[in-house]
């Protein structure tokens, strides 16, 4: 679907509107959703989509997704989060996976950062470096 | 004992050295900046994501496929994919490398066929470069440059008379197709390879080689193909890189090809070295570029180009320079090519381009098919600096052509009125006639540069003024076998002299009477 310029304007003016302190509030999210649900203005769907999108990008923005390949205790979960909210920020939400095939080690992504230090990744980048071109 | 005790001391320092390396090593951790495909299509990707991603860097679609970041967006990142690009999938994970798009350089490409990522084409095996070069690089400043002083010799007595390059010139060829823009560029690359050979032989120490890189874009494949076994036939090979981004290759490869030989020729200059390169031609280089604005939905400007193909060309030509002594005396000289529609020189591509490079040469459809060849309009070609390049000898003879040459020109129109005209009228336009028959020359035939000045001296000298203009053609012939195979010693003193002294003038027109006698 494409999105005209002016709804594409008015998603990111509502979604601006959203922001307290630096932090997406979530009932104004609401509050917008369903003002905008009422009233149905013109381009209510396209404004709603673009919204949307934006509202997707950051949570991701602010969301930090830890991977490990056994569970992790509550103790090290706390210190990670402590460590993570003094570098990107507090506010952050966190999602903690299991992943045995990562084999060992941890994978943390805050956004489009990545910190790996899995031993699964070390083999890809083994791999890698044996399959590169001297490019690579 | 006390050197005993110190010894394993020593050892031990060393081993925890390596100890605490390795376990640097384990804790290391991968720090990368990621995002997701979100759509593919005509050879560009848009990602979101990549919040650290570099305007022109490398990204990393997997599966040896790579990207050039050429939109930076508010939320996401537009990219042109270098490679198969239905491989890359909607939603797939794409990494930054904190590397800008870089080629192999140096001379293990000489010889080579390569694409626009310096990947070998030839089947020759791989290639073990020296150095890797980014493809954009910022071009020399004015502190690094000095004037254009060497001459380029072409091989091509219209150019090397009239209209002279120098090192570290930009000189445009410009002109229809089919009109020999190619043929100048590969006779200029055959000719350089010669004398590059000729002084290896002779042992020149003193002779700076000029090497040749020829980028073909958006060209066909058997054109290509024709260039490149004219060039090893040659044996111009040895001497030069061709980079091929093929009609059949992506727009990006063909956008990416003259910059990743501007990179291979900058290293030459860099090294203190001389290079030249060839873009064939830039008009299909500006239409790849526009495709590729289009697709990443750039703003579109004048003939649907977007706004910034000006500077697309001008970063590119300026990268051509001449390096002055403290930074190596290098240079590297820029032969683009435009291809006009009907003789149109003011269409938006070829103006730009004029108005960038250091003068041109026209070439037109007319003077083709009336059989000059090659078919350069010496009325409106020239060269802003080239004639600070010439050697002294051709000076001499050269001044003199251009000024008879003009006269024609002015006096031709009357030629048709014939026996009217006085004598002195008359003697201007046959002079005329046979330089124009002189100019005349077969394609892949340079012609060395102390020829060109006995042929252009004789003509000066009123040695050809009583053979008929139909024979001219033969007289230079016979006049030039007989100069190579009884008068080597007198060339060789062209050459060596660069000049032509009182006893060299002597000596010519002593060859040229003893060769009168003879020709019929």
């Amino acid at each position: 679907m494409k999105i005209p310029k002016r709804s594409i304007r008015t998603a990111k003016q509502l979604f601006k509107s959203c922001v307290r302190d630096g932090q997406l509030d979530e009932s104004l999210v609401r509050r917008v959703v369903t003002a905008l649900l009422q009233s149905k203005p013109r381009d209510y769907l396209a404004v709603l989509m673009h919204f949307k999108r934006l509202v997707k990008l950051e949570i991701q923005r602010r969301t930090a997704v830890v991977e490990t390949a056994i569970p992790m205790d509550p103790a090290q979960a706390e210190q990670l989060r402590d460590t993570l909210e003094r570098n990107f920020g507090a506010g952050l939400r966190f999602v903690f996976a299991h992943r045995p095939e990562l084999i060992g080690g941890m994978r943390v992504q805050v956004g489009s950062r990545v910190y790996d230090g899995t031993i699964r990744a070390q083999l890809d980048e083994l791999k890698a470096a044996f399959g590169a071109e001297w490019r690579a | 004992m006390a050197r005993m005790i110190q010894e394993p001391l020593c050892m031990s320092s060393i081993l925890q050295e390596i100890e605490t390396q390795i376990a640097n090593a384990k804790t290391g951790l991968l720090k990368q900046d990621v995002g997701v495909v979100r759509e593919v299509y005509d050879g560009v990707a848009k990602i979101e994501g990549l919040a650290d991603a570099m305007y022109n860097e490398m990204l990393d679609f997997g599966d040896g496929v790579m990207g050039l970041a050429l939109n930076l967006e508010e939320t996401e990142v537009g990219a042109v994919i270098l490679g198969d690009y239905l491989r890359v999938r909607q939603g797939q994970t794409v990494r930054t490398t904190g590397k800008l798009l870089s080629v192999p350089v140096g001379k293990a490409l000489l010889g080579r066929v390569v694409d626009a990522l310096g990947r070998p084409l030839d089947g020759k095996g791989p290639i073990h470069a020296e150095a890797i070069y980014p493809v954009e690089r910022i071009a020399p400043g004015v502190i690094k440059r000095r004037s254009v002083n060497q001459p380029v010799q072409t091989g091509i007595m219209a150019i090397d008379a009239m209209i002279p390059i120098g090192r570290g010139q930009r000189e445009l060829i410009i002109g229809d197709r089919a009109t020999g823009k190619t043929t100048i560029c590969i006779d200029t690359i055959i000719n350089n390879a010669r004398l590059n050979r000729e002084a290896e032989e002779r042992g020149e120490r003193e002779y700076r080689p000029l090497y040749s890189i020829y980028v073909a874009i958006g060209q066909k494949q058997s054109n290509v193909a024709r260039v490149i076994a004219e060039l090893e036939k040659a044996g111009a090979m040895p001497y030069t890189i061709v980079v091929v981004a093929s009609a059949s290759d992506t727009a990006a490869n063909q956008f990416l090809a003259p910059f990743a030989g501007c990179a291979m020729g900058e290293w030459f200059m860099d090294n203190g070295m001389d290079a030249l390169i060839v873009y064939d031609d830039l008009s299909k280089h500006a239409v790849a570029y526009r495709q590729v604005s289009l697709v990443l939905k750039r703003p579109s400007g004048r003939e649907a180009y977007p706004g910034d193909v000006f500077y697309l060309h001008s970063r590119l030509l300026e990268r051509a320079a001449r390096l002055n002594e403290k930074y190596g005396n290098g240079s590297l000289t820029a032969l683009p090519i435009i291809e006009t529609q009907a003789g149109d020189v003011t269409a938006y591509i070829p103006t730009n381009v004029i108005s960038i490079t250091d003068g041109q040469i026209y070439l037109e459809t007319d003077l083709f098919y009336q059989g000059i060849r090659p078919a350069i309009s010496v009325g409106i070609s020239v060269s802003r600096v080239g004639s600070a390049a010439q050697i002294k000898a051709m000076k001499q003879v050269a001044s003199r052509v251009k000024l008879d040459l003009a006269q024609f020109r002015e006096l031709a129109a009357f030629a048709q009125f014939g026996s009217e005209l006085d004598a002195r009228t008359q003697a201007q336009l046959e002079r005329g006639k046979r330089i124009i028959e002189l100019f005349k020359q077969p394609p892949y035939n340079p012609i060395p540069v102390e020829i060109q000045v006995a042929v252009l001296w004789a003509v000066q000298n009123n040695y050809m003024d009583d053979v008929p203009v139909e024979k001219i053609k033969d007289f230079q012939n016979k006049l030039t076998e007989f100069l190579t195979l009884r008068k080597a010693g007198l060339l060789g003193q062209i050459r060596a002299e660069k000049a032509i002294t009182d006893a060299i003038a002597a000596e010519l027109k002593a060859a040229l009477e003893q060769f009168k006698q003879t020709y019929r």
